[in-house]
């Protein structure tokens, strides 16, 4: 019975130990009542986690500034970090415990719209401001504004904007008319590929094979295989940054170097993709918010003070989405003239803010009315092929 | 097209299979399911990534490193968590072994960050195998899981540990009374078995280029299923059920469709478990 119990402590204690290590985030103390409490949501750990931390940089940067210069209104800002792992579940837990423990009137995220998507009922019914800066779902803002929840805003352009434009270029420039369909399994790619698909008559697109894979598969090569034999010109991907490496590199064993390329969305631009298997990713195309060779004077000043505050490290679109962001959620506190929700939500309803990639305002759908910027990989390097700007159509409800 | 996907499943069986065997010998011998077998992999691969990205070392001189690191953390949680479920009930071996799952995991997350960090290493120049290109590192994962099963066969056929760890897995009660020692049995083997499974991680990681604290859940569900079409503690069986499985996965992705790849795990082993519960290639349970 001795040696019984002895086991059994230690298990127990392993057990909770390893129960409270994944517990997440702790709840802090109380914040003292001055400063303004912004969360911020996405994924921190697993295969999206350089999204998650390249928001957070970005948003941090932003707040140092800001509080440098004295707040908003006098109050500071202070950023609350919740970790979503990219998935519905997990996030929906962190956004609750944020708001139940942080007391949060305002959040930014997520970075992956299956989440976001799951969001928006919450704040709905919590009364909080989502400003979501990531993800490209269009769904998310047909429900929004005066088609649903009136507590999210997003200030990123959907994949209703890249879907076609990306198809365009290919068509046109590139006379991609046989793809191959190879996204990731969630809103995100399954609803970018919807997308797509309504462009392909348009363009003069077949599909001639379709195939999703789930975020953290390793193995593509017999779907390579497959896309091989198929006589497709290119891949039609949206997908993530680890995805896209994988797929790449795999690509480049397949023998598919130079022969397929890749076109979508799935930074394909970021340098570390491309220096995963370089033959491959030579005229891939992309639609992207931003890059951080976009030609504004506010956009190379925050990729300056980026770099010098990070080691050097060179910051993508997430990064400047963020920090865009939360400059956009203190322009809107300084219009209303108070950190009350409600008078921050009205007053961003109405904004006209100068962003670095131009003016942001929202349409009655809280939606932002963004260029979205086409990118060709050429000789290792992202080039600027064009920048496209289309106002959403809502379908009457 | 079909000769490239049966050779795609032949390597990635082999990597569920090297995975694998050292869940089946830890459930031959401890009587226990390793909930945390994927975590050696990723600490395998991790071990190996932190040599080779912070002490510069070259790959092949990370591989030995990450087996030692990985080796003496496995000594170490053998010791102190899993010789104690000699003769404990089975729920507190998954407890257990759960919450070490979680504890690692974690402890990877803690001391790396969340993000992922690239493995860079490895032999990837493509070699002509059967008149079709492979990567030679798919190769050499071939060859040493050839060798490895090659030498467990022998150990536990032929040396006196492997008389050892049969008895162990047959009767406990016996060895108490015959003076075999169950719990350096039990240790001993537990090491051995997370250290092929942290080999698996170490050959693998320049494939799958993305190493990060959770890397190993999939795994762990994977090689459940490997080691029950194989026969539990069965090790031949192991081999020829992740190889099953490989090839099986890979003929789902090619002519049916990628997204139905991680439901073929899966869907057989609800299919072994209504037809065969002992696995395809034994009779009766255990060696």
């Amino acid at each position: 019975m001795r040696y019984l119990t002895t086991k059994r402590a230690l298990l127990m204690l392993t057990a909770l130990c390893g129960m409270c290590l994944a517990g997440g985030q702790v709840p802090t103390a109380r914040a003292d009542s001055g400063n303004i409490e912004v969360g911020v949501i996405g994924p921190m750990t697993g295969a999206n986690a350089p999204y998650g931390s390249l928001a957070w940089r970005g948003a941090s940067l932003a707040v140092k500034e800001i509080n440098a210069a004295g707040g908003v209104l006098g109050h500071k800002i202070e950023l609350v970090r919740g970790d979503s792992q990219c998935t519905p579940v997990e996030g929906v837990l962190a956004l609750q415990r944020m708001i139940e423990n942080n007391h949060i009137h305002f959040v930014l995220g997520d970075i992956c719209s299956s989440a976001t998507l799951a969001y928006e009922p919450i704040v709905e019914n919590a009364k909080v401001l989502l400003l979501n800066a990531a993800s490209s779902d269009p769904a998310i803002t047909h429900k929004a504004g005066v088609g649903g929840f009136k507590w999210v805003f997003r200030d990123y352009p959907t994949d209703e904007q890249r879907a076609g434009i990306v198809l365009k270029y290919a068509a046109e420039q590139d006379h991609i008319h046989k793809v191959a369909i190879l996204s990731v399994d969630n809103d995100y790619g399954r609803g970018a590929i919807a997308l797509s698909k309504e462009f392909f008559q348009r363009y003069g697109i077949t599909a001639v094979s379709e195939d999703y894979f789930q975020a953290a598969t390793t193995e593509f090569l017999p779907v390579l295989n497959k896309i091989k034999d198929s006589g497709a010109q290119a891949i039609l991907m949206y997908g993530y940054a680890a995805s896209s490496r994988l797929v790449a590199r795999q690509m480049l064993e397949s023998g598919l170097a130079g022969k397929i390329i890749l076109i979508g969305n799935g930074d394909f631009t970021n340098p570390q993709t491309i220096a995963a298997a370089p033959s491959v990713l030579n005229g891939a195309i992309e639609a992207a918010a931003w890059s951080p060779d976009f030609d504004s004077a506010r956009s190379k000043t925050f990729v300056h003070d980026y770099e010098a505050t990070y080691d050097g490290e060179v910051p993508q679109v997430h990064a400047f989405t963020h920090w865009e962001a939360i400059n956009l959620l203190a322009a809107a506190i300084r219009k209303a003239g108070s950190v009350d929700p409600t008078a921050v939500r009205h007053a961003l309803e109405g904004i006209s803010f100068e962003g670095a990639t131009g003016e942001v305002k929202f349409d009655d759908h809280h939606q932002a009315d963004l260029p979205m910027i086409l990118y060709q990989v050429e000789n290792g390097k992202p080039v600027i092929k064009g920048v496209s700007r289309t106002a959403v159509v809502y379908s009457k409800p | 097209m079909l000769q490239n996907l049966l050779t795609d499943g032949l390597v990635i069986g082999s990597v569920y299979a090297l995975v694998s065997v050292g869940m089946t010998v830890i459930l031959g011998v401890l009587g226990q399911i390793n909930f945390a077998h994927g975590e050696y992999y990723m600490a395998g691969a991790f071990a190996a990534w932190w040599g080779i990205d912070r002490l510069g070392l070259s790959y092949v001189a990370a591989i030995p490193l990450a087996l030692v690191i990985v080796a003496a953390i496995s000594l170490a949680i053998g010791y102190a968590v899993m010789q104690r479920l000699v003769d404990v009930s089975f729920d507190a071996g998954i407890i257990a072994t759960l919450g070490i799952s979680l504890l690692l995991q974690n402890t990877a997350t803690l001391l790396f960050g969340g993000t992922y960090q690239i493995f860079d290493g490895g032999w990837l120049e493509p070699v002509r195998v059967l008149g079709e290109d492979v990567a030679q590192q798919r190769v050499l994962i071939f060859v040493v899981t050839l060798a490895v099963f090659g030498g467990l066969e022998w150990l536990v056929r032929k040396s006196r540990f492997g008389k050892q760890m049969r008895a162990v897995a047959q009767n406990v009660e016996c060895c108490h009374i015959l003076g075999v020692d169950v719990r350096r049995v039990v240790l001993i083997t537990f090491v051995l078995g997370t250290t092929l499974a942290a080999l698996s991680g170490v050959l693998t990681a320049p494939i799958v280029m993305n190493v990060y604290g959770s890397m190993g859940e999939a795994i762990t569900l994977k090689s459940f299923a490997v080691i029950v079409m194989g026969g539990m503690g069965n090790i031949s069986g192991t081999l020829l059920a992740g190889w099953l499985l490989g090839i099986m996965e890979s003929l789902v992705a090619g002519y049916v469709g990628l997204q139905f790849r991680d439901a073929v795990a899966f869907a057989l082993l609800v299919l072994v478990l209504m037809w065969r519960p002992s696995g395809f290639f034994t009779t009766k349970a255990r060696y």
